[in-house]
């Protein structure tokens, strides 16, 4: 049985802890409220940008471009997106779990991540960070999706890369958030999952010419697509989050109910110990008189 | 007058969806208007200013890069941003417009060069979006 005020202790350092998680939870509820409504535009923009893309491909057989052709080597690129903190359950590990085993598939691999945990996460495996972005987690920002998008567009054009993936969560409901692997260069009809029926056949024009128009449109849907991995990763992270802390306020209640029936137990027993002393004692000393 | 389903969408919100009888657009290849029947066809575009022409008025609104997809069954339009003339933040883009001409006074490289004349060419599209008060019964 544990000694009393130890079990005190206890009660108070655990009562400390759950007052922090319950101030977590509440804050990942109001920031999760806040991500979701910017993941459900973006959900919208995702789906229909990637249902676009590949009408446009599958219209534009002989059409060649440096962002659509295929080169010979496969060294490849991965931005890996994580949180900047941790307490959001198995949010991070999924996530870059994902990444890491993709990449042992590439013999020649570069990373690039955003957030401290994917750094801290290929740090401890002797992994190099080649790139690192930080501040675009918290709030992401179209702003940041453009900076993010022309460095990686500036080290393919340099012929540093052959494929380009992004890793991140992606959030289907509240409950439900499952790390996704994309492929974002080269662009390729059949890496794009959406079921396109098309309404014609036939090639499509183009406006000035070909070259012209995917030199805008393909920055134009990666930055899309970067914001909205961002989007989703944030929304999913503060989701990952309130779970998390839910369950820790759980446990901490739980734990805070054995602990305060033990803590009453002994309380009692030693009343009770301490009275039966007394009563004896008192009893020796009147029978001594 | 012959009508088609426009919808534009940005990656932070979905601007427009609806029948209409025109779209402008300032695509790359200099502007161009998009009427119902077009053939499918594709278009690039730069920062510049739409106009949407629905039962019978039109409207003007800020349009950012992006690209244009027209189907025979609908024409799809994304862009980093669109926006109409109120929503234009207007002390924002006339900051925006400073930065950029600065920068463009010191410019290092040509794919900085590129970004700071896009930066600058927004700028200018959205002030003069702001400032145009586009009459819709023209």
């Amino acid at each position: 049985m544990a000694d009393i005020t130890e079990l005190k202790h206890r009660i108070g350092s655990i009562h400390d802890t759950h007052q922090i998680t319950k101030a977590m939870e509440l804050i990942s509820v109001a920031k999760m409220r806040k991500a979701i409504q910017k993941q459900t535009y973006s959900s919208v923009y995702l789906d229909s940008v990637r249902y676009t893309l590949k009408d446009i491909m599958l219209h534009s057989t002989d059409i060649r471009h440096k962002y659509l052709e295929r080169r010979r080597d496969n060294r490849a690129a991965y931005i890996v997106i994580a949180g900047d903190k941790g307490l959001a359950g198995a949010f991070n590990n999924n996530v870059l779990n994902l990444a890491w085993e993709h990449m042992q598939a590439h013999p020649v691999h570069y990373v690039i991540t955003i957030g401290q945990m994917a750094r801290a996460y290929f740090e401890a495996r002797h992994q190099t960070v080649d790139l690192e972005f930080t501040h675009a987690v918290a709030s992401p920002t179209m702003h940041d999706a453009r900076g993010i998008t022309w460095d990686i567009l500036d080290l393919y054009d340099r012929n540093l890369m052959d494929e380009v993936y992004v890793v991140f969560t992606r959030m289907r409901s509240t409950s439900v958030h499952e790390p996704t692997l994309v492929k974002l260069l080269p662009i390729e009809a059949e890496d794009i999952e959406a079921d396109v029926k098309s309404s014609y056949s036939g090639q499509l024009s183009y406006d000035p010419s070909p070259k012209q128009v995917l030199n805008v449109l393909v920055p134009q849907y990666l930055i899309g697509i970067i914001y909205a991995a961002l989007i989703h990763s944030s929304a999913s992270e503060h989701a990952a989050r309130m779970m998390a802390m839910s369950n820790a306020n759980k446990n901490a209640e739980k734990m805070l109910d054995a602990l305060n029936l033990e803590y009453n137990r002994l309380r009692q027993s030693s009343i009770t110990t301490e009275l039966l002393d007394l009563t004896s004692g008192r009893f020796a000393a009147e029978n001594d008189a | 007058m012959r009508t088609f389903f426009l919808e534009i969408i940005t990656p932070e919100k979905t601007f427009f969806r609806g029948e209409v009888e025109s779209i402008h657009i300032p695509a790359v290849g200099g502007s161009c208007t998009i009427m119902g029947g077009h053939q499918p066809m594709v278009f690039a575009v730069e920062p510049g200013a739409m106009r949407i022409t629905q039962e019978g008025k039109t409207r003007e609104a800020f349009m950012s890069e992006g690209f244009v997809e027209v189907r025979p069954d609908e024409t799809i339009a994304f862009a980093q941003a669109v926006e109409w003339p109120e929503e234009i933040n207007e002390r924002r883009a006339a900051e925006a417009k400073e930065r950029a001409e600065e920068q463009l006074r010191r410019n290092r490289s040509a794919a900085e060069y590129r970004l700071n004349r896009i930066a600058l060419q927004r700028a200018f599209a959205r002030l003069q979006v702001k400032h145009h008060n586009y009459l819709s019964d023209r």
